[in-house]
């Protein structure tokens, strides 16, 4: 399934590779896209192996604050 | 060991790492000048000048090995090297003065850009929370993505309507203006359609639900805000394509000036006022700034590319139909043309329901039935002047169905029922048919016509039997709408039409627009949009979304109206419109060149900024601080252009 994150604190391009390497490292996502312009975050995970609260946690790990989003 | 981790945790956040070190290198600056003048010993001065310039510059650095790794030349690098050149040859005051003013500079971009990114954040905020759902007969509170397609809502007056639906029990005003952009709250009745995200003012609403979560038309403006934002213009794509050959440029210069002129000074300067920060988020700044506008007047625009092109709009062709009249057809006429009128082949569908009251005395026995027959025609058609005359005629009584129906596209319907033939349509229907109406029957649809109704033949058999009035009224802003096109530099406004040209030109007339293009088939208008655009105008078109999908896809740019209710439409037109009002389309154009406008200050404040700066340093005026105060200036001067379009 599709899980939508955004975060208010992207303030650099590079901040994006961070977020999408350490999303991608979680065990059952499979994709991880991070827009720069808007702070959107998709993933693409299995909701059996990860849930809405560890994505957001993997993304506090590596610095920043995101939240899981109806749309 | 708990707030240790808490601190590192804290640290590793760029934003608040950013803060401190700007504090730090900030301080640290105050505090050598104050050794230095107050004390008069230049050591512990340069001590603190060297603390600084390496706590500013240490993330500047790490920021430019990152984007290094990722094979991009950055700002950050240009940065770093003229810091590190500075402190090698002894100038602490300069790698402390450029280093902070780097970071501080980054620190209010990085503010006043999430400003522009406010309108995205006001448009998420407006959704729901929660809503409150009837299950097994009661009142259950869940999250409204969590709401099914077809169970019932409950939305008590103030609250925020939590899901798309339809009313099915009770009264109220909702506040739409978040998605409509329109300030006057809407009358919903049963029947009418909600919104996500729109406000209940004053009744309680009952609404069953049709869209929910990702489902809804605010979740499809925010999807949309966001695509567009994301989406990169023309301009910008040229720019990032300019900086990447354009710092290592600078560097590559700048090694020049150092091997020619053996001056490390002028070298490492000329690398931190040659950094392309302004220039590169002119074009960006003004996009987001402007889309975010736009969506909170309710004008979606899908990304930088027809924002720049909108605003570069010479022509602008407008269908009659739905976008120039309401597009609420009413049957306003009957003429009988054939006394002895044919009644229904049907032993009681002759009936005349004289009993009805008001509404069934307004036609007589034979107007009745000449919309009886022609209603039977209509009765499978698809058009939108089918409604008016199927819904008059079965008033009273069902409408029985044809045998058989054949629609000719621009024409009309003939229609077999009971061994008659009906006709219903154009002249050109007629003469198909080789049926002449006699001339006073053409002079009476003349009349009709020359009023702006739209008037149609109805035939049986052999006999033209009588004429369909309907009337469209034009929108009471049409004429303001073409006035103020033509005040934002549309040279040319033209009426596209499939409709009659009498009818056309007398609409035409009063919305002031005097080239109508009228009888045109769907691709007749898809030919005149092409043939506007070989003239050399960049066109917009206008229409319902719908039934102009060619020619709204022909023209440079589509504009779809009134598409609140429409996912479609919201999905494919370049500029969505959401409210149902006309004077949107010049407030699209005049915002996309405001826009335009705005994207072209930004690039030339860029540009006489590094010239400015790149002549000073090579007469010797402008050292590494000063430039660097002047270039951060200049980017922060763009930032601050760029937001005026919030209030556009």
């Amino acid at each position: 399934m599709k899980t939508i994150l955004r975060s208010k604190e992207l303030t650099c391009p590079s901040c994006i590779a961070k977020i999408e390497k350490a999303l991608k490292a979680v065990n059952g996502v499979e994709e991880a896209k991070v827009f720069f312009n808007t702070g959107r975050i998709e993933v693409q995970h299995d909701p059996e192996q990860v849930s809405g609260a560890d994505l957001e946690k993997a993304i506090r790990a590596v610095g920043y604050e995101a939240r899981v989003s109806a749309f | 060991m708990q707030s240790l981790v808490r601190i590192k945790n804290w640290l590793r956040n760029p934003r608040q790492r950013r803060q401190i070190l700007t504090l730090l290198s900030g301080g640290l600056i105050l505090l050598s000048l104050a050794a230095r003048y107050g004390g008069g010993s230049a050591g512990p001065a340069d001590s603190m000048l060297l603390t600084a310039a390496i706590a500013a510059g240490s993330d500047i650095a790490a920021r430019a090995w990152n984007n290094l790794r990722n094979r991009a030349f950055s700002i950050e690098l240009l940065v770093s090297i003229a810091f590190i050149g500075a402190l090698a040859i002894g100038e602490y005051w300069e790698a402390a003065a450029v280093t902070f003013l780097f970071i501080f500079g980054a620190y209010l971009e990085a503010r006043t850009l999430s400003q522009t990114r406010k309108v995205l954040g006001e448009l998420l905020d407006l959704a729901p929370t929660t809503a409150l759902v009837l299950r097994d007969g009661r009142q259950v509170e869940v999250a409204p993505e969590a709401v099914r397609v077809g169970e019932m809502v409950l939305i008590k007056p103030g609250a925020k309507i939590p899901v798309d639906g339809v009313v099915t029990e009770g009264r109220s005003a909702v506040d739409e203006s978040a998605i409509t952009g329109e300030p006057i709250s809407e009358e919903k009745t049963p029947g009418s359609s909600v919104f996500a995200g729109t406000i209940n003012q004053n009744g309680m609403l009952k609404v069953q639900v049709t869209g929910a979560g990702a489902d809804t038309t605010l979740a499809r403006i925010v999807r949309r805000v966001e695509e567009a934002q994301e989406e990169k213009a023309p301009t910008q794509r040229f720019i990032e394509r300019f900086a990447r050959w354009y710092t290592p440029a600078i560097i590559a210069l700048s090694g020049l000036t150092l091997l020619l002129s053996r001056d490390i000074e002028l070298a490492l300067t000329l690398l931190v006022i040659g950094c392309p920060g302004a220039l590169v988020i002119s074009t960006p700044v003004s996009i987001v700034a402007g889309i975010g506008r736009a969506a909170k007047k309710g004008i979606l625009m899908k990304g930088g590319e027809y924002l720049e092109n909108a605003g570069k709009i010479s022509a602008v062709a407008l269908d009659k139909t739905g976008t120039l009249t309401e597009g609420r057809p009413r049957l306003t006429d009957i003429i009988v043309l054939s006394e002895e009128a044919l009644p229904l082949p049907q032993a009681n569908a002759a009936h005349v329901p004289v009993t009805g009251g008001h509404f069934a005395n307004r036609w007589s026995a034979s107007q009745w039935q000449v919309l009886r027959w022609a209603g039977i025609a209509e009765s499978h058609s698809e058009h939108p002047l089918a409604r008016p005359i199927l819904a008059e005629a079965g008033r009273f009584e069902p409408v029985p169905e044809p045998d058989s129906f054949e629609m000719t596209a621009g024409k009309g319907v003939i229609a077999h029922f009971m061994g008659s033939r009906i006709a219903v349509g154009t002249n050109e229907l007629l003469s198909g048919l080789d049926l002449r109406p006699l001339a006073d029957a053409e002079k009476r649809m003349a009349v009709l016509k020359s009023a702006g109704k739209t008037a149609v033949w109805v035939a049986v058999d052999q006999s033209v039997i009588g004429i369909l009035g309907i009337a469209d009224s034009i929108r009471e802003n049409a004429a303001e709408a073409v006035r103020q096109l033509r005040r934002n530099g549309v040279q040319r406004v033209v009426m596209l039409t499939g409709d009659d040209f009498r009818t056309a030109n007398a609409i035409a007339q009063e919305a002031g627009i005097t080239e109508v293009y009228a009888e045109l088939l769907p691709e007749d208008k898809l030919a005149m949009i092409r043939r506007l655009r070989q003239e050399g105008h960049i066109v917009a078109m206008a229409g319902d979304g719908i039934n102009d999908a060619p020619a709204l896809a022909a023209a440079n740019i589509g504009m779809a109206m009134g598409t609140a209710g429409t996912s479609i439409a919201i999905e494919t037109a370049d500029v969505a419109l959401m409210a149902d009002d006309l004077l949107k389309i010049p407030q699209a154009i005049a915002l996309s060149k405001a826009v335009l406008r705005n994207i072209r200050q930004n690039v030339l404040i860029a540009l006489a900024t590094v010239s400015a700066l790149l002549a000073g340093v090579l007469l010797g005026e402008v050292h590494m601080a000063g430039g660097m105060l002047i270039h951060q200036l200049s980017v922060l001067v763009v930032i601050l252009n760029g937001m005026r379009l919030l209030k556009a």
